[in-house]
């Protein structure tokens, strides 16, 4: 099976994020970056597939952040080729341009399923993978929680998950794209040294970036983080000092009688 | 008058030449079972870093090497503690050594003196001598295989119980029951022997009635003449000697079982009794070469492979963990020739299993019976290589047994052959890891590590947020020099409660003027605990670029709070290999943990302790700090300095009880179905000692897990967990400052 797996970069939550200067988008410039959690499981479960029935797993993403570092740990994990999609500036772009670079780099390569991850937490809607599915011309099925090969072949199984804990097997016909977001398993942990040999061996694909789509209907007008603190009162003082406080404050509250 | 040693007495020639044949055969198949063992310790790996066996050889044989080792076998001094064992092994050791040396001898006395000299060694007072050894052995030899078989077959302890299948407590049977036969056999022997003389000497007597002529004519015709094997003169010398009335066998008072056994077996026929001397002699004969052939096949070997172990073992320091191939261990071949050894030497005594806290408190695991599946394991795989060697992993080895081992090497410290039951775990550890199979909270932990440096998956930029309250500046050690570069550790920067203890060194060292300084947020985990889980990979990267760090800064000692970094910045930091890196950062500089450093402060007067600590209080030994690296006593003493009464656990010094954190295991969930954690059976251990109110430790994570520990088995109330720093700060800090130690105990009594 031609597998393909979009990954994308993050900004880490380790470290408090800041709004940019134009207070429309993040400060990408203090901000680190990791994998996207579900992309990193639409990887495991794309490894998970080939290594049920055999096939290849290209993984695709755009170059920004510590982009290196994630194909090299999806190389070390058995990702069999690795396309990077060059990007001029180090942030990641609009779910729309994303997704139409996504899908230029995606097309030539064929796929039989595309498996990326449901929503990348600095992104809006989680429209990625339905917009990229649309400019593949592919169904798209999302919340996936495991994909299996079969029933019939030229489809694969999948468990998709509704609001209340519903769980659906849906038989969905090839090619597809799926938004994952979870794999069968958690994903697998690589050792570093690994990571080191691919860092020696791995070769990526590298390719142009897409033309940048028109512009998005949808626009960012201002972020800013949640107003915090109007309520909250922050007690200190001796564990007695807090105890009493607590007291005081519940029977201020007619909690306490 | 002079007599000796008679020689073959009763043995018809033909015997004697079977027996003789017999020999070479014997000596050919043992030495093919010794070669056929040792050839399987061929299939090993070599080690890097070290020598060959070869010249591990040569130097093993370095008089004070060898010394050590003779006196290990002699006084079988690594079994020190228990008494029992002791008497047992110095019985049976030394009863087959001296029963082994006399037949020797009596065949120097026959083959070489007798055939060749037709003189004899064993004669007057040296073989009255000689009688009385043999039998007081033969004695030891049946009391200590006595004890063994009471031991193992009645008393039944749990270290010597069968917990595999495929390995029995009786497989030492047969070797126990063929050493008990040999004794038997040989006093039995012995017995008739004597038993036949004494009615030669009567049917002598007897003829006597009618002259001395008589008596001699009589000894003629009992065949005496040519039952005495030796030169016509010597036998003439003989017979004239017993024909002057004086006994056949002069020594035989010299031999006290045999001769007690004579007594026995007097009132049976001469015909009987000389029959009966045959089928002794032949079966004890039978059963001695049976047991020669038998030592290279059974669990005896082990009488060549522990001091063969011994001699070779690895001369680096116990807290240095060799690496052959970072991706670890799969089958017997990919372990290091070392250890082959090692699986071979173990005597299955079960010491280490006794030891091992995992296998105390019901985690699968037994250190015992891991060396005896590999070890079984490398008996059936072939020398050379067919391509379809057994992975260890699954049948042999269980992945739960490997992650339940908390590298303490409570059992390497007791394994009375020094066997490196923690080096085995982490190599087969190493595999597991290199094909993904980790547990969730260790993978958490790993993937932190590999992206923040630290396991709590923090900020690497809030390492040092535990500085933050104190009312002084800790030094940068990455702008400025400093005496002392204080390495954290995880644990000590970003558990809560850890951080107190790490502020209350950095006040003690404040106060004791000591100039410190501290890497911030370039420190990373040091990766003692990293290697140990098997990420050989990630230590590296861990070590290098600690060491990068270290190389910018400028310091003349490395200060430590966690005992598992100093281990690995004392032991496996340094570069190692011949001649030592020349850009090695840490070249010349010496490893302190804060016990270390503490200590020495005391000794130098600079520690202005103000109050004395008036408390009464127990010590952990942490793993790393105390058997890894022998620092047993410095925090002893600064306790003893502090005033506090110090009681001791059962289990401390090198017995100590691991509280479970080591090896990763800290990262690990809890196995289910326990019976309980470690640390809860330590802090019980505690709570049995009278008016111990504080339980203390010098070890981060020795404070985590005992402080969970002493609220899961309720025990807040009465017990307290301390930090050494702590008690130290509480000494010297000024009434003004309140002290968290003196509050608590406070509470307690209000
Ligand atoms: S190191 Fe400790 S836990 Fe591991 S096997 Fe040895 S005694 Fe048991
Ligand atoms: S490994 Fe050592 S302590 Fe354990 S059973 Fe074998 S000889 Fe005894």
């Amino acid at each position: 099976m031609n597998l393909v797996v979009v990954v994308r970069q993050v900004p880490d939550l380790i470290e408090p994020l800041e709004v940019s200067a134009s207070g429309t988008a993040l400060d990408y410039e203090t901000a680190s970056f990791v994998v996207n959690e579900t992309d990193d499981h639409a990887l495991e479960q794309a490894l998970l597939l080939k290594e049920s029935g055999g096939g290849t797993v290209t993984v695709v993403a755009l170059d920004y952040g510590e982009v290196d570092n994630t194909l090299y740990t999806a190389a070390a994990k058995g990702a069999d080729r690795i396309v990077k999609i060059a990007r001029a500036d180090d942030t990641p772009p609009s779910p729309a341009a994303s997704a139409a670079a996504y899908a230029q780099a995606i097309q030539p390569l064929g796929p039989e399923l595309v498996l990326v991850g449901i929503q990348a937490h600095d992104e809006l809607d989680g429209v990625v993978p339905p917009l990229l599915a649309a400019r593949l011309g592919m169904p798209y099925v999302g919340v996936i929680r495991g994909v299996k090969r079969g029933p019939e072949p030229g489809a694969v199984s999948v468990c998709k998950e509704f609001p209340g804990a519903v769980m659906a097997r849906l038989s969905v016909r090839l090619p597809a794209v799926l938004g994952i977001l979870g794999a069968e398993q958690p994903p697998r942990y690589v050792p570093v040294s690994r990571i080191r040999a691919a860092m020696k061996t791995a070769k990526f694909d590298e390719v142009a970036g897409a033309a940048p789509p028109p512009a998005s209907r949808v626009e960012v007008c201002r972020l800013y983080p949640p107003p915090s603190g109007a309520r909250a009162e922050m007690l200190s003082g001796t564990e007695s000092e807090l105890a009493a406080r607590i007291a005081e404050i519940l029977a201020e509250k007619g909690l306490l009688k | 008058m002079d007599y000796a040693r008679p020689i073959m007495w009763n043995v018809p020639h033909w015997a004697e030449i079977a027996l003789y044949a017999m020999i070479p055969l014997v000596l050919i198949a043992f030495f093919a079972g010794v070669v056929w063992r040792v050839r399987k310790w061929s299939i090993g790996q070599a080690e890097p870093g070290t020598l060959a066996p070869g010249g591990q050889l040569l130097r093993a044989l370095a008089p004070l090497r060898l010394a050590e080792l003779v006196k290990t076998i002699l006084f079988q001094s690594r079994l020190a503690g228990d008494g029992f064992s002791i008497v047992m092994h110095q019985a049976i050791f030394w009863g087959m050594v001296v029963l082994f040396l006399g037949t020797a001898l009596a065949t120097i006395d026959q083959d070489v003196a007798h055939l060749v000299f037709d003189a004899q060694v064993l004669r007057g007072g040296f073989y009255r001598f000689f009688e009385l050894a043999l039998d007081v052995f033969g004695i030891a030899l049946i009391v200590g295989v006595g004890m063994a078989a009471y031991r193992r077959y009645v008393v039944r302890p749990k270290r010597l119980e069968a917990t595999r299948a495929g390995i029995s407590l009786w497989d030492g049977f047969p070797f126990l029951a063929v050493l008990f036969l040999i004794a038997v056999t040989g006093f039995v022997a012995e017995g008739l022997r004597l038993a036949e003389g004494f009615h030669i000497e009567s049917q002598a007597a007897v003829a006597a009635t009618r002259g001395p002529e008589a008596r001699r004519a009589s000894l003629e015709r009992m065949g005496l003449r040519e039952r005495l094997r030796m030169g016509a003169e010597r036998q003439e010398a003989e017979l004239d000697r017993i024909a002057r009335g004086e006994p056949v066998f002069p020594a035989a008072a010299w031999a006290p079982v045999g001769f007690a056994l004579a007594k026995v077996f007097h009132p049976l026929s001469v015909g009987s009794i000389r029959a009966l001397h045959q089928v002794t002699w032949w079966l004890h004969a039978l059963l001695a070469f049976g047991l020669i052939v038998a030592v290279p096949l059974t669990k005896a070997f082990h009488l060549i492979s522990s001091p063969a172990n011994m001699l070779l073992r690895n001369p680096a320091p116990a807290g240095r963990l060799p690496v052959v191939a970072e991706s670890g261990v799969d089958t017997v071949r990919d372990l290091a020739w070392r250890q082959l050894v090692q699986l071979d030497a173990c005597t299955w005594c079960g010491k280490c299993q006794e030891a091992c806290p995992g296998h105390n408190i019901g985690f699968p695991l037994s250190p015992r019976d891991l060396v005896q599946a590999i070890g079984a394991e490398l008996l059936r795989t072939p020398v050379r290589a067919n391509g379809q060697t057994r992975s260890l992993h699954g049948e042999v080895v269980r992945p739960e047994q490997l992650w339940a081992c908390c590298t303490c090497r409570a059992c390497e410290e007791v394994c009375p052959v020094q066997i490196q039951h923690p080096r085995l775990v982490v190599d087969l550890r190493r595999r597991l890891v290199d094909q993904g199979q980790v547990d969730e909270g260790l993978q958490e932990a790993l993937m932190n590590l590999q992206r923040y440096g630290n396991s709590f998956g923090q900020s690497p930029r809030k390492r040092a947020d535990w500085t933050k309250p104190l009312d002084f500046k800790l030094k940068d050690a990455r702008k400025e020099e400093v005496e002392y570069l204080w390495f954290v550790g995880d644990y000590a920067s970003y558990d809560q409660r850890a951080q107190e203890v790490t502020r209350a060194l950095a006040k003690v060292l404040h106060a004791a003027g000591v100039d410190v300084g501290v890497l911030f947020e370039k420190e990373q985990n040091a990766g003692n605990d990293v290697r140990r889980t098997g990420e050989e990979g990630l230590f590296s990267m861990l070590r290098e670029k600690n060491l990068k760090e270290l190389a910018n800064a400028r310091f003349r000692k490395l200060l430590t709070s966690d005992p598992h970094t100093y281990n690995t910045l004392k032991n496996e930091y340094p570069s190692v290999g011949d001649p030592p890196n020349g850009d090695d950062p840490l070249a010349g500089k010496p490893v302190l943990h804060y016990a270390e450093l503490l200590d020495e402060l005391l000794r130098q007067g600079k520690l202005p302790l103000a109050r004395p600590v008036d408390r009464t209080i127990t010590y952990h030994d942490p793993c790393y700090l105390g058997r890894f690296n022998g620092v047993y006593e410095a925090p002893r003493r600064v306790l003893r300095a502090l005033g506090v009464e110090l009681v001791e656990m059962p289990r401390h010094g090198p017995d100590s009880f691991c509280c479970g954190a080591g090896g990763g295991r800290i990262w690990m969930k809890d196995t289910p179905g326990i019976d309980e954690r470690p640390a809860e059976n330590r802090v019980r251990e505690a709570l049995r000692l009278p008016g111990v109110e504080c339980l203390v430790v010098a070890c981060p994570k020795d404070l985590v897990m005992f402080q969970d520990a002493v609220k899961t088995v309720g025990a807040e109330a009465r017990l307290r967990v301390a930090d050494l720093a702590e008690l130290v700060n509480e000494a010297i800090a000024t009434s003004s400052e309140p002290s968290t130690l003196v509050e608590t105990s406070h509470d307690r009594t209000g």
